[in-house]
């Protein structure tokens, strides 16, 4: 019981990040169509460029900041320089040329960065484990969670109350009648593309907290597919909901199912959850059903 | 309605014509060439390092032919075909070196022959059960389940379970002798380039004639718009698991060439890169054409080989470039997908297809 309790809140914890990935994954697919599969190389372009400033003795929050800016940057830029001249393309274009990206990203990466495992050091958060009754949570683990929450409500404040946000809401509704309304889709895609790599990067800055940072961070960027799919393609809540059950879910496989399938299980059993949910639920839990005419 | 361009003064007579396989002279005198570079010039002019490289541009080919069935005739995007070319290679390694064959089949060098058509059975058979889900999502969660795959099969199964078989650890290594076919047994570069002639050359055959038929125009016909084909009577969920077992039969052949052409076997040579690098090359190539696999497999294995010779030549000057080779192999992999999909959407093989109409019609264009 204690140990289910323990895998339990650390996999909502670590969640709590993932879902924030995943935010800016639904946030891109809503906006302009386009499915993303360079969301690991984000996560790890994040954590690098947190972990570059955070060495140059700057404190981690501000480099989280400076790893915001930054985010707005490269999301404007790529935007503009590839995903804009695709729109209405075929689907199977749209998601190559993210891929494409991501060799590009990854390659730039492990150029600069090369590919020895890093850690933050000093470390940021205490090493020793919080002690709540008999759970024991560890300090990053809740930090990133608290980090992450709170970047959540800064991003529904900025969807709710700020002109700009309420122009992306708009577009994710309905394009059609939020551009005669006068909303600029190019501003709206460019927006779209900055929030996810902010929220990717500040993701990939958690994570890389955890265990260091190297190129298996990108995998677990990768993990915000399933965390969609499980949620629905474009669902913000689902969103959240996915990348906490994508958490809880490892955090359980690799506490119950290791014994059995020794090795590993933990990384593919996401994945293997997702191929069999598909079977049952094909549009996640709050999908949109698409119905098709011919 | 032929799609053959039929010169002046030659015409069909009836419609099994029209369906022919070389509809004129000057095609099957083309093809006959063609053979014959494969089979005498290249063998002939070729030395040891060109070998590897066009036994490099037959695995492409033979990989990417399964995914052009899958995404470019069916519409079944596939981002996990390096799974199924796994299964093919580690199917036809255990059977080489666990299963216990009678004598004279060992003698006979029919061990790996027989270890061929059985990796691709089984390659055929995984692709299958991961092709299940077809029946039910397209698109984008298709894509995710093939990843799935690759995910499950490569780094979960084959690495943590398979892989330890025999107690060897990470790697299987065939023993000098062990591969052979006949009396021949596989052990030069240039015997490997035959036994990927033969296969390349049997698969775009088989796959050709299966495209005219009545299965590749049911797959046409599913790519195009799959419930106008379901109304039209074709059964969707046969075709579409027909097809994934035909894609994962030839990744299963591809895999099992590729024991031959390899000292030792272990899952990194199937990462996911190899999946997406597969997708790749048939976008580069032209998607829905088998001129586009070859086309796109020769376009990258050369481009790669020439970064490689750049950086190279650009090692004297700057050795940290070549510890680095890796990282720009990949980065330029990227872009020229990207550049591809942006100013050339179409590929290779429409190129090649404007040329051939010009040189028909030459020098008297109208």
């Amino acid at each position: 019981m204690e140990l289910f309790l323990m895998t339990l809140i650390n996999g909502i914890m670590v969640g709590g990040v993932y879902a924030l990935v995943a935010l800016g994954w639904v946030l891109i697919y809503k906006c302009s169509g386009v499915l993303n599969l360079a969301m690991g190389e984000l996560t790890l372009i994040g954590a690098y460029v947190t972990l570059t400033f955070y060495q140059a003795g700057i404190p981690f929050v501000l480099s989280i900041v400076c790893t915001l800016i930054i985010g707005i940057i490269l999301g404007i830029l790529v935007e503009r320089i590839f995903l804009d001249r695709l729109i209405g393309e075929p689907i199977l274009t749209v998601i190559m040329v993210t891929v494409g990206l991501s060799f590009f990203f990854k390659g730039i990466i492990e150029f600069i960065w090369e590919t020895k495992t890093r850690v933050f050091s000093p470390p940021i958060f205490p090493l020793e484990p919080i002690t709540v009754g008999f759970i024991k949570i560890s300090n990053v683990y809740l930090w990133s969670f608290i980090l992450a929450i709170l970047l959540f409500v800064i991003f529904a404040a900025f969807f709710k109350y700020s002109h700009w946000g309420l122009a992306m809401q708009a577009t994710a509704d309905d394009e059609t009648a939020a551009l005669s309304l006068g909303v600029s889709a190019r501003f709206v895609y460019a927006g779209a593309w900055a929030i996810a790599f902010m929220s990717a990067g500040v993701g990939g800055a958690l994570l890389g907290n955890v265990n260091g940072i190297n190129i298996s961070v990108g995998y677990l960027g990768l993990l915000v597919l399933p965390a969609v799919v499980l949620g629905g393609l474009n669902s913000i809540p689902g969103a959240i909901v996915g990348g906490i059950t994508v958490g809880v879910l490892q955090n359980l496989s690799g506490a119950y199912l290791d014994r059995y399938f020794p090795g590993g299980v933990k990384e593919v059993f996401p994945f293997a959850f997702m191929a069999v949910f598909l079977l049952f639920k094909p549009y996640g839990f709050w999908g949109w059903e698409r119905i098709e005419r011919m | 309605m032929s799609h053959v361009w039929l010169p002046c003064g030659l015409y069909h007579q009836e419609y099994t014509q029209d369906h022919g396989w070389w509809q004129t002279p000057l095609i099957k005198g083309k093809m006959i060439f063609l053979l014959a570079i494969i089979f005498i010039v290249f063998p002939l002019t070729l030395t040891g390092y060109w070998f590897g490289v066009a036994n490099m541009v037959g695995y492409t080919a033979l990989g990417a032919l399964g995914v052009q069935i899958l995404i470019g005739y069916a519409g079944l995007i596939t981002l996990g075909h390096a799974a199924f070319i796994a299964v093919g290679a580690y199917t036809s390694t255990l059977l080489i070196l666990q299963f216990p064959w009678p004598n004279f089949f060992i003698n006979w060098g029919l061990a790996y022959p027989i270890s061929i058509i059985i990796a691709g059975i089984i390659a055929g058979l995984w692709s299958v059960l991961f092709g299940l889900p077809s029946a039910k999502v397209k698109g984008f969660y298709l894509i995710l389940t093939t990843m799935a795959a690759q995910f499950i099969t490569v780094d979960f199964i084959l690495t943590q379970y398979i892989s330890q078989i025999g107690g060897r650890g990470q790697a299987f290594s065939l023993p000098p002798g062990t591969i052979k076919i006949g009396p021949w047994i596989i052990d030069s570069e240039i015997k490997t380039y035959f036994l990927m002639a033969i296969l390349l050359t049997l698969c775009v055959v088989i796959v050709a004639n299966l495209l005219r038929s009545k299965v590749g125009r049911a797959w046409i016909a599913i790519r195009d718009n799959d419930i106008a084909a379901e109304t039209l009577g074709i059964n969707i969920i046969w075709y579409k698991l027909l097809n994934f077992f035909v894609a994962g039969f030839i990744a299963g052949l591809a895999g099992a060439f590729w024991v031959s052409n390899t000292a030792a076997l272990s899952p990194e040579h199937f990462p996911w890169f190899w999946s997406l690098w597969l997708v790749g090359v048939i976008l580069i190539g032209g998607v829905g054409s088998i001129h586009g696999v070859i086309f796109g497999s020769i376009f990258m294995v050369l481009a790669m080989e020439l970064i490689q010779l750049a950086v190279i030549s650009l090692g004297d000057v700057f050795p940290e470039l070549m510890m680095k080779f890796l990282y720009i192999k990949e980065s330029v992999f990227g872009l020229i997908i990207c550049a591809f999909l942006i100013f050339q959407p179409r590929g290779i093989s429409y190129r090649w297809w404007q040329i051939k109409n010009y040189f028909n019609l030459w020098p008297f264009s109208y």
